[in-house]
């Protein structure tokens, strides 16, 4: 088993999964249940962080099969592009996911608008999914094709342009400060996640005991937006220098331990053991050992992306 | 200047970190670097944040033992900071961008007394003076800096 593998085994994540989630959201209407939606919700922010690790193993993928005679490196990188587009709109319908299981948890309220944006956002990815799907399978299934016909495959407004690899390859370097300042931007959203990650996972070890663990619920937001900017800056880091990545073993460890923190994460929002902490009280044993593996999880994606050089012998 | 740049990098510990080419060395120093990053100005965002009115209901109170966690990892900054820099003292030393961090890391350390006052008081799950409030957002900007002026260490040589 290889990353190329990987790559036609997660692929089906986001593409057949997303229907999965979409088909519960519409069940979670029809019966009005907060329980099917909000199963909804939690299957699509599983499928987002699922997919940033089905792109990724492509770059993997293309880096195998461009060179080998009877593929078409054109066709891998519209399939790319397409994928990058789809992959947007996968992971912003995580995050209004998130956003409906967050609001859920807020006292007394529930979100009118979450419902509709993960719908709209939804079906929209399911559409690009479904377009990257159908020219990835063009690259190694010719037979799907009719007879005479040639890939259908086109940078068009479905696989832009400027979404590929060497496109963001050149915008990372075409001034100077470009790069520097993701980096910037990756730091300053590693220190946001990581201040809401101590101070979430402190008050469930037992500090902080004179704040009821609701009262942390406003601040859950901004470790969001850290991980959106560092998702943001980190899947450019990528795209345009993925060479670097793709075969480096301190990348696939920092991916592994960032997939299971955000799995941690549905545990903080699916079961109600944390929330019903008041001022004093003390979580139970299972959410004091999730929450210092949460702490430890993402020490451990800083390690690994400290690593990344050193390790690995990306720049 | 120079000759003691050139001193702290002929330092046995500098020439070990600048030149060991195993993982524990410049790079474990880089890690602990970060995490004392991730503690300073994470712990420092959330203050900050709840203090500039973020998170209402979030007794401010609840907040006092951060400070702790603010300041073991400014110490273990301040010790990983200064080795990384031996290590590369006479290019380091001659950036404009690091005395640039090293200024607005000791603004943010000033600025870090009075929220710690306010904080550690009585009267702080009460109403936040604006002062206070004002100070807050600032070394808000201030922490942003520091990291954003740091990161640029590494490419402006």
């Amino acid at each position: 088993m290889n990353l190329v593998h990987l790559h036609l085994l997660l692929n089906h994540v986001p593409t057949v999964g997303t229907i999965v989630a979409f088909g519960l959201l519409l069940l979670a209407f029809a019966k009005k249940s907060d329980d099917l939606l909000r199963g909804s919700f939690a299957l699509f922010f599983a499928i987002a962080l699922a997919s940033l690790a089905t792109y990724m193993t492509g770059h993997a993928a293309e880096a195998v099969m461009k060179n080998r005679p009877g593929y078409s490196a054109e066709l891998i990188a519209v399939h790319q592009s397409a994928a990058f587009l789809a992959l947007v709109f996968m992971e912003a319908t995580g995050v209004a996911a998130w956003f409906g299981l967050w609001q859920a948890r807020k006292p007394g309220g529930r979100s009118k608008w979450a419902s509709p944006t993960v719908l709209l956002l939804s079906v929209i990815t399911i559409a690009l999914m479904a377009n990257a799907a159908n020219i990835g399978g063009e690259i190694t299934h010719p037979e799907i094709l009719a007879p005479g016909t040639r890939p259908s495959a086109t940078s068009g407004a479905l696989a832009p342009y400027a979404l590929r690899g060497a496109q963001v390859r050149y915008y990372q370097f075409h001034h100077p400060n470009a790069w520097p300042t993701l980096e910037a931007l990756h730091f300053i959203g590693l220190s946001l996640l990581f201040g809401v990650v101590l101070v979430g996972n402190l008050r469930i070890l037992g500090f902080m005991r004179n704040a009821p663990f609701i009262d942390i619920h406003r601040l859950l937001p901004w470790g969001v937006l850290g991980f959106v900017i560092n998702s943001v800056t980190g899947m450019l880091f990528f795209v345009g220098q993925a060479f670097q990545y793709i075969d480096n073993v301190a990348f696939h460890l920092k991916v592994l331990f960032m997939l299971l923190a955000g799995a941690n994460v549905l545990y903080l929002t699916l079961f109600d053991d944390v929330w019903t902490l008041g001022t004093g009280d003390s979580a139970p044993a299972t959410a004091k050992f999730l929450a210092a593996s949460q702490i430890f999880l993402w020490l451990g994606v800083i390690y690994f992306g400290r690593m990344l050089p050193y390790i690995g012998g990306a720049f | 200047m120079e000759s003691f740049f050139e001193w702290l990098q002929g330092l046995s510990i500098a020439n070990w970190i600048a030149t060991d080419e195993t993982i524990w060395s410049f790079p474990l120093i880089l890690f602990l670097h970060s995490v004392g990053m991730g503690l300073t100005a994470g712990v420092m965002f959330m203050i900050c944040l709840r203090l500039v009115g973020v998170g209402r209901p979030l007794p401010v109170s609840s907040m006092r033992m951060l400070f702790k966690i603010f300041w073991a990892g400014f110490v273990l900054n301040a010790i990983t900071g200064s080795l990384l820099f031996a290590a590369h003292a006479t290019i380091t030393g001659n950036q404009p961008i690091y005395y640039a961090k090293l200024t607005l890391i000791a603004v943010g350390v000033v600025l870090a007394v009075p929220l710690e006052k306010f904080v550690q008081s009585e009267g702080s799950d009460g109403s936040i003076p604006s002062l206070i409030r004002g100070l807050a957002a600032m070394a808000l900007a201030v922490w942003v800096g520091v990291i954003t002026t740091g990161r640029f260490i590494a490419y402006l040589q």
